[in-house]
């Protein structure tokens, strides 16, 4: 009786490509997602559906492929590219851009969106990028005070 | 004449033992440098020199766009931020050629069929790869990211060049065979 074929990381992340992450434009909301499933402890990513369906190993190394894609793929963007992205969500997210801009340059909220087993050069410039293009957007803020966050 | 013949005999006995305890050591370290330098050859094909990234780090259209935002202020950032990626670029650069250079210094000689041409080619590169760093380093320093793209590409071209001979050359350099020499140095 020939072997049954065990779906692997590969397969769930071409489900969780397909299903989940289809529905995200930007890949910083990509990243943004994908790190929000990891542990911030362990380091272990979890996702209910895709265990259910795979299995807890299964989802976690897929979820950390998908990861390391959205990181890698970010990476690679232009600094214009990256100030439309971040623009984009911060419109996207219930606050002011005002109070997006200052949390994101207080609290630095990115440094926890990379890929475990980066390479501190890539973490670096990445960092690097996001503070210029948070104070890109601060500077466009202040010549256009009035914009609120999106409806 | 029988206590001169004893005291000889337990001088060479001690000069055995460190002589295999010396050679032991060397044995060690080598297995460590061969490890160090194919740690070093990863990061530097994987992480540091793949030509996508360090187009990205030098890319002046990010400059350009920076400029276009017409603030000092975000541009005095931007080329801040630049010059500091840059330079831990080329410091990362220079140390995992160091490590490899150490290794063709040390133990590749005793393991790797290198030619004397080959080697001596290979020396070359190592020391002109090392000064550009250097220079490339202080380039930075002084004139920020942007000043020295020439020199990078010279710098990205010649740590490429250098990898792939360090490969090419050094077959056992891949996993499995690092790994067996690894064992074979820590149980001698």
């Amino acid at each position: 009786m020939p072997l049954r074929h065990q779906p692997g990381p590969w397969e769930a992340a071409e489900d969780l490509r397909r299903k989940t992450l289809s529905g995200m434009a930007r890949q910083i909301d990509r990243l943004i997602y994908l790190a929000s499933t990891r542990d911030y402890n362990t380091g272990v990513y979890y996702h209910d559906g895709l265990a259910a369906i795979y299995s807890q190993d299964v989802a976690c190394q897929a979820l950390a492929d998908c990861h390391r894609e959205a990181f890698r793929q970010l990476l690679g963007a232009s600094l214009q590219d990256l100030v439309g992205q971040l623009e984009g969500y911060m419109r996207s997210v219930h606050q002011t851009p005002d109070a997006f801009i200052a949390a994101w340059q207080k609290l630095e909220p990115y440094r926890v969106t990379v890929p475990v087993e980066s390479d501190p050069l890539a973490a670096e410039f990445f960092f690097a990028n996001l503070r210029t293009a948070l104070a890109i957007l601060e500077t466009r803020q202040t010549a256009r005070p009035s914009l609120g966050p999106a409806a | 004449m029988i206590q001169l013949v004893f005291f000889l005999s337990v001088g060479v006995l001690l000069f055995v033992f460190l002589l295999v305890l010396a050679r032991r050591g060397r044995a060690e370290g080598a297995a460590e440098t061969l490890v160090e330098a194919r740690h070093a050859l990863l990061i530097l094909q994987t992480e540091l020199l793949p030509r996508a990234l360090v187009t990205r780090i030098f890319a002046r259209e990010d400059l350009d766009f920076v400029v276009a935002q017409g603030s000092r202020q975000v541009e005095d950032l931007f080329l801040r931020e630049r010059t500091r990626v840059a330079l831990i670029w080329v410091e990362r650069v220079r140390g995992q050629v160091e490590l490899l250079r150490r290794l063709h210094l040390g133990s590749a000689r005793y393991y790797a069929q290198l030619e004397l041409r080959r080697e001596l080619s290979l020396a070359w590169d190592f020391g002109v790869l090392l000064v550009c760093c250097r220079a490339l380093s202080l380039v930075f320093l002084v004139g920020g990211a942007y000043s020295g793209s020439r020199i990078v590409g010279t710098v990205a071209e010649a740590a490429t060049r250098i990898c792939e001979i360090s490969g090419q050359s050094l077959a056992f350099l891949s996993k499995s065979g690092v790994d067996d020499f690894a064992g074979r140095g820590s149980t001698l």
